[in-house]
């Protein structure tokens, strides 16, 4: 009976987890369909840059990293929830991270993908691309920021894949029996990415070992993924990226906002595909709890970054420091203290704020105050600089992201969602092994507290017997 | 029920800080409708060494707040003037420092006295009121030889123009200086390198010794006539191995953080941390290959039996 009962649930578990990859609502065809024309006008914007060049953009000769970097080190940021969420709770064997895990390794393989192709368009010319590897520098943080991200994206597309394969191997096996589109080429996609697949104790044997390599390796690579963006601009000498601080700052950002996005990324998937029994709000508890704890290290780092210089206010971050607190930027500066840093761990310390609503609406507000504060440590600090702004427009002395780079960035930020649909259609957006996994687990637990409680039971008994 | 009223009402009141924040900074770099500016024109005239005739303007506009600053993207007229009339000769489109120069054409119309009258005109732009500039300027030519003694080197400059008569004449009289021309602009040849001609329009310079030429020993020597009342500027030069042979150093490069060339001891850290990485991916691969070879004893006799 328990056994039939434990089946039941593990094809509920099957069922539940690959459903969404066979229907293709009117939604998802209307969400493609705008998501798609964003896309297309991104593309638009972009060609149009190519042939009109970077002045099409509003970046001059000082604001060189305008929209586009800002937007590169957000999406690299984002894409350090897959190490977080993944590789540190199956390091520390955390059980509740089992339904979570994937969408948080989609989430990474995604803006690494939009995030690397980000400096790539701030290029100009990006037919020059291959000069960065003939006659790169080992010496400048710009190679190192290029192989850093390779390293990365080859580990998160690895670290992703592992885990699919006995979900691709499922998914092969059942198309027999699912009515879906495009059966043929699913067919020949997942038996391809199955690997053969038949589940030997030698292949779990194998993946078990490959996946505690890679869980092992991919922690000190997505830390010096973001240590080695943070010195693209901690190594130049300019007001406000000069700091030494800024590594673990840049990581723990990453890390604060990746996690919000992977909160985010749970919530939508949870609503739209039903999978409410298995993500449930002691998940959102528990997340809210990992990003509350994040957001108080960057809280703690933030204000190191900005208290130490203002306390000396040198000269020229004095300058930068004075337009941050009190002049043009200020409006934005401290409406992201307050609003993504302070009311995020108000809301987050209180258990009601930890719920499932107004845990994702503080998500949103720390993503997107994360966006603009990537934007708040490139521009002002280039429009800083040591040498004084004269003899030129007066244009160039400030910076405002005009129709082309917003534009390319919205194609951007619309492509990342175009492939995280797309791949939710053709994959299980929860690996289906380690959810069963978890439910045998809970079951065995479950079957051992109650032998456990029999027992116990036994023994007053006997003892009660014994007395009387 | 209340928590959740607070919670909605700061997150509502945060979103609409940072709306009136963007809104209010994107504000500020909105251009103000323009007024139509008044400008002022510097106009000059300009023979280079290859003996093109080019004219050149610099336009500044006067702002609001009184403040000069140059005129970008002015459209300007250029008129040939003699006794016959006035004729466009071509527009030329200021760049972001307000200059823009026109080359001449060899037929340019020549006024009385052998001299050029050239006007330009700022006429219905959209961004700056109409304004002109004339300049009137006689066509002078320059010639440049080097003669090496076993002592001296001397660079003679020619300077000849146009008579009434229509004949070519020796200049008296005209500054002359001299210049060596090096990688990123233009040198003094001496301290003092000015000299006015003599009534046979020769001005005659002592070249310096001891002028680097890099690895062939080759210089540059310009002979100019800078922004004459009447001539406006001239220029001609010639080319001769006078400078100093420099022999290229062998290894110019240490190898440093500042330099092209990595130090070994940075290139090794690299490698072994990348290398480190890499080949725990390619074990990865190596055990996906694994996975992939591995089809169980049941698959095996399967296949085994489909086969037979």
């Amino acid at each position: 009976m328990e056994n039939s009962n434990i089946s039941y649930e593990l094809e509920a578990v099957r069922e539940d987890c690959l459903r969404p990859t066979h229907k293709w609502g009117l939604v998802t065809k209307i969400w493609l369909g705008c998501l798609f024309a964003v896309a297309a006008w991104g593309l638009f914007a972009f060609i149009f840059q190519l042939r009109h060049g970077l002045g099409s953009t509003a970046m001059r000769n000082y604001v060189s990293w305008g929209l586009y970097i800002s937007t590169f080190v957000f999406f690299i940021g984002i894409s350090h929830s897959g190490t977080l969420v993944s590789a540190i709770l199956r390091i520390t064997k955390q059980e509740w991270r089992r339904p979570i895990t994937r969408s948080a390794e989609l989430l990474t393989f995604v803006s690494l993908l939009f995030g690397g192709i980000m400096p790539i368009i701030d290029l100009g010319r990006p037919d020059r691309l291959l000069n960065l590897v003939i006659y790169g520098r080992v010496q400048s943080p710009l190679l190192w920021d290029v192989i850093s991200i390779c390293t990365y994206f080859t580990g998160s597309t690895v670290f992703l894949f592992l885990p699919m394969i006995p979900d691709m191997a499922l998914c092969r096996d059942r198309l027999i029996i699912c009515d879906t589109k495009f059966k043929k080429f699913r067919k020949w996609l997942y038996t391809f990415l199955a690997l053969g697949w038949t589940g030997t104790k030698n292949q779990w044997h194998i993946l078990e070992k490959v996946m505690t390599v890679m869980t092992i390796v991919i922690i000190p690579v997505a830390v010096s993924v973001h240590t080695v963006v943070s010195y693209i601009f901690a190594m130049t000498l300019r007001p406000g990226w000069d700091s030494t601080v800024f590594g673990p700052y840049f990581v723990a950002g990453a890390l604060y906002s990746g996690s919000a996005g992977v909160i985010l990324g749970m919530a939508f998937f949870r609503k739209a595909y039903h999978l409410e029994k298995y993500i449930t709000p002691r998940h959102f508890d528990l997340m809210g709890r990992i990003v509350l704890a994040l957001t108080l290290i960057y809280a703690y780092l933030n204000l190191n970054e900005y208290w130490i210089p203002a306390y000396k206010m040198a000269t020229h971050e004095g300058f930068l420091l004075k337009d941050l607190f009190f002049g043009s930027y200020s409006g934005v500066f401290w409406t992201l203290q307050f609003g993504s840093v302070l009311l995020p761990i108000i809301i987050m310390a209180n258990p009601k704020g930890r719920q499932i609503l107004p845990l994702s609406i503080t998500c949103i507000i720390i993503v997107i105050g994360a966006w603009i504060k990537r934007y708040i440590i490139v521009v002002p600090t280039l429009l800083h600089p040591y040498m004084p702004i004269q003899e030129v427009p007066a244009d160039w002395s400030s910076y405002f992201p005009n129709w082309v780079e917003w534009s390319v960035t919205m194609g951007c930020l619309s492509g990342i969602f175009i492939v995280i649909t797309l791949f939710s259609k053709l994959f299980p957006m929860m690996a289906v092994w380690e959810v069963e996994e978890g439910v045998e687990i809970e079951h065995d637990r479950k079957a051992i507290l109650e032998i456990k409680n029999k027992r116990e039971a036994e023994k007053r008994l006997r003892t009660e017997a014994s007395v009387n | 029920m209340k928590t959740y009223k607070i919670i909605f009402r700061s997150i509502a009141l945060t979103l609409s800080l940072i709306v009136i924040c963007l809104v209010c900074s994107t504000a500020q770099n909105q251009n103000e409708p323009k007024e139509k500016m008044n400008t002022s024109i510097q106009i000059s005239f300009h023979k280079n060494s290859e003996l093109s005739k080019m004219i050149a303007v610099k336009i500044t506009a006067k702002t609001k707040d009184n403040k000069r600053e140059p005129a970008q993207n002015a459209h300007v007229n250029f008129y040939a003037q003699n006794n016959v009339g006035q004729k466009n000769i071509g527009t030329c489109i200021t760049n972001n420092e307000g200059k823009a120069e026109m080359v001449l054409s060899k037929d340019l119309p020549i006024d009385t006295g052998m001299s050029y009258h050239i006007v330009a005109k700022i006429e219905n732009d959209e961004m700056y009121n109409n304004s002109d500039e004339e300049i009137h300027f006689k066509e002078a030519n320059i010639s440049v030889k080097l003669n090496a003694t076993d002592t001296n080197r001397i660079v003679t400059a020619t300077v000849m123009a146009l008579g009434n008569d229509g004949k070519e004449k020796p200049v008296k009289d005209i500054a002359v200086k001299f210049y060596i021309k090096r990688m990123f602009g233009i040198m003094p040849a001496a301290e003092d390198n000015v000299l006015n001609t003599d009534e046979n329009g020769i001005a005659a310079f002592n070249y310096p010794k001891e002028i680097p030429g890099g690895s062939t020993g080759s210089i540059i020597v310009i002979a100019k006539i800078e922004d004459n009342e009447v001539f406006g500027t001239v220029e001609a030069n010639s080319e001769v191995k006078w400078g100093n042979v420099i022999a290229s150093e062998k290894n110019p490069f240490p190898r440093a953080l500042w330099e092209p060339y990595a130090p070994p001891s940075l290139i090794l850290v690299f490698v072994i941390l990348f290398g480190g990485v890499w080949s725990t991916y390619l074990y990865i691969f190596y055990n996906m290959f694994k996975i992939k070879k591995d089809k169980g004893l049941e698959q095996r006799e399967l296949e085994e039996m489909i086969k037979q």
